[in-house]
């Protein structure tokens, strides 16, 4: 097994202009097969001769095992059959997010990040802080496609409704620190906490009025400490402020960009579909619509063996009864396959409905390589290609 | 070696209030609704409480048991709640959550949305005693986050009446006489150590024990004649053969995924396990109910 190898050069050599990856986001709600259609996709790609790489951002570990990714912070290439040496996959560990953000926000100002790794307010966050594993991949991504390293990156997004909230969140963070708001809280901190007094907010005498009460109301019900705390680092966030808008610039570049699509997954349950439906609504939102629809576990065949089988002389009573058992079970999947296509067409008549197979029970890396060929043929409607 | 000591006689009954837990896909809600199912079966009325849209618990209670109160507990309503209660005063709380400071400020702190949430599913046990109260927790990785949250509060919080507060959710939502804990998993060896992991962290930093672990969607193995069979037909030459080792082949991933499965529970070792089947469709609520029954939920 080869431990590194460098990603793919650009073929065209360093001089020629950098092409931008196409993005493809894919959101769906938990359990639909999300990070497996997410790979499948990618090794269909890789397939037709684009460079990939698959970002995931829940590792599902039984998922990183199958492909042999470690998590980790770096692109690694993935080996499955007739990807070449264009399929890579990154998968960073979101319990290392928060702290990789704050040494890539502090680069300059070690002094502060030393603060901010103390504040009781920042140790409170932990894991919990929403979205900053999203912007830290995102920057992860950034940096490998700033190379013309990869000719499309389908991202993986977290399980859950709240997966494109991510979308806008960097920059809504970014609105927060760069606005009013912080700059307000910051001055609250008392002085000597920051390095340097953060700018005082605009405040007109009404503004001031209402803050100086905010704050006394804040501090009494929460006791003095928190309200200290959170001031304290508010004022040193205020300190990189710059450093964190260009951080979430270049995180949105990439998910809201020209060149970013999004496909929606889902299973055939009543909750994947109402989560398609949520999502669906929600890129509505950010003026968006999916590119398509991918509806696995939904294409159910009656295999070969069951008609040849069926029609021996003689056949055992125990294989018959398993014949039976399995035609019943594929009944009642086709029926809730088709009950939730009907409604997907219904509740989604603009968007595309792409029907996957169900696929026996069998390793995790077989089951993306058998999807990646039913994905092939759809190619074209899941991802904009150049050529 | 010392053999693993067998599971624990059926263990004491659950709390009032059940927290489900478990990430998205695992069926939680599922569980849920047939937990608030058999409650309201066998005891007349039961609380469902989510925090969504409601559009979870009208799906999964569709057809279940009269005698269900299905909650919806949305955020915004349960901070400005909160903040009443906290400030004396709704005029005082509307004043602090407009603030121009204070409302990005609360959008973007996850622990102040989540103790308010957790502070309305107190209130909502303490106006039903003796009800069943079942609440599906949000589908998220980090449900240790919120089970601790108010340990945190009391741990960064100085004393006010924040930290009163924090203190009584402890006292009487998140103690183990006034609320279970059932966290819901996949038999898979993964998914499991996932799942024993959060139970000890779920220990270590919330200071709860999870009561249940609610293994879903057990893979149904078939007769082993049917494998014979279609092992001794793979012999025969031509078209025959081949079917019957197609159908062989399937069969065997099924034992495969059985045994996986079998193999996986183990390790969550002592914990009361209850087992629930595949099904090829979304199972009702009493469909889950009755599951539960057969599993010895109380």
């Amino acid at each position: 097994m080869t431990t590194s190898r460098r990603a793919p050069a650009s073929p065209a050599g360093p001089a020629a202009a950098v092409t931008e990856p196409q993005v493809v986001v894919c959101a769906g709600g938990g359990g639909v097969g999300k990070t497996t259609t997410a790979a499948a996709l990618g090794l269909a790609l890789a397939r037709s001769g684009r460079r990939a790489l698959v970002v995931t951002m829940d590792p599902a570990r039984r998922l990183a095992g199958a492909l042999g990714v470690p998590v980790a912070d770096a692109p690694t290439p993935v080996a499955l059959p007739d990807a070449g040496t264009r399929l890579w996959a990154l998968m960073p560990d979101p319990r290392r997010s928060l702290r990789t953000f704050v040494a890539q926000l502090f680069a300059d100002e070690p002094a502060a990040e030393t603060r901010v790794l103390a504040n009781g307010v920042y140790r409170g966050l932990a894991d919990a802080a929403a979205g900053v594993h999203e912007l830290v991949t995102m920057n992860l991504v950034a940096r490998v496609a700033a190379g013309d390293t990869f000719d499309v990156v389908v991202i993986d997004t977290a399980p859950s409704r709240h997966a494109l909230d991510a979308l806008d969140y960097p920059r809504r963070l970014a609105a927060l620190l760069g606005g009013r708001p912080v700059a307000w809280l910051a001055a609250l901190a008392p002085r000597g906490t920051a390095a340097d007094a953060p700018p005082r907010a605009p405040a007109g005498r009404l503004l001031a009025w209402g803050a100086g009460r905010v704050e006394r109301l804040v501090g009494r019900v929460t006791g003095p400490g928190l309200a200290r705390d959170t001031a304290a680092l508010f004022s040193d966030l205020a300190l990189v402020r710059e450093r964190f808008v260009a951080l979430a610039h270049r995180a949105s570049e990439l998910l809201l960009g020209e060149r970013a699509g999004y496909l929606l997954v889902a299973g055939p349950t009543a909750a994947a579909r109402d989560d398609a439906v949520f999502l669906a609504a929600r890129l509505g939102k950010q003026g968006r619509t999916p590119r398509a629809l991918l509806l696995n576990r939904a294409d159910v065949h009656v295999p070969l063996h069951d008609r040849v089988l069926r029609g021996l002389p003689d056949p055992p009573p125990a294989l018959l009864a398993a014949l039976d058992a399995l035609e019943q079970e594929r009944t009642a999947r086709t029926a809730a396959a088709d009950l939730q296509a009907r409604e997907l067409e219904k509740r989604l008549s603009d968007v595309p409905l792409v029907r996957l197979p169900y696929l026996e029970a069998t390793t995790p890396d077989a089951v993306v390589v058998a999807l990646a060929a039913d994905l092939q043929p759809h190619l074209r409607t899941l991802v904009p290609l150049d050529t | 070696m010392i053999a693993p000591a067998p599971d624990p006689p059926s263990p004491a009954a659950l709390a009032p209030v059940v927290l489900v837990v478990g990430k998205g896909g695992v069926g939680r809600t599922t569980v849920a609704a047939g937990l608030a199912a058999n409650a309201a079966e066998t005891q007349g009325r039961a609380a469902y409480v989510e925090f969504g849209d409601g559009a979870a618990g009208r799906r999964a209670l569709a057809g279940a048991p009269r005698g269900i109160d299905h909650l919806v507990i949305r955020s915004a309503d349960a901070l400005q709640r909160a903040a009443a209660s906290l400030f004396g005063s709704s005029l005082l709380a509307r004043l602090v959550l407009g603030n121009f400071a204070m409302r990005p400020l609360v959008r973007v702190a996850p622990a102040v949305r989540e103790i308010a949430v957790l502070e309305a599913v107190r209130q909502v046990a303490a106006e039903r005693p003796g009800v069943r109260v079942v609440v599906d927790m949000p589908a998220t990785g980090h449900s240790v986050a919120w089970l601790r949250l108010p340990r945190q509060g009391l741990e960064v919080l100085g004393p006010g009446p924040v930290r009163e507060f924090c203190a009584r959710l402890a006292r009487e939502l998140l103690a183990p006489a006034r609320s279970s804990i059932v966290v819901v998993t996949l038999p898979e060896r993964l998914v499991l150590e996932e799942t024993r992991e959060l139970c000890a962290s779920i220990a270590q930093e919330a200071g709860l024990a999870v009561d249940r672990v609610a293994v879903n969607r057990l893979p149904a193995g078939f007769p082993p004649a049917a494998l014979q069979a279609a092992r001794a037909l793979a012999g025969r030459p031509g078209v025959v053969g081949a079917a019957a080792a197609a159908l062989a082949g399937v069969l065997e991933g099924r034992e495969a995924a059985v045994a996986e499965a079998q193999a996986a529970l183990t390790v969550i070792g002592q914990r009361a396990v209850w087992r629930l089947p595949e099904a090829p469709h979304d199972p009702s609520a009493r469909e889950v109910a009755a599951w539960l029954r057969t599993e010895g939920a109380a």
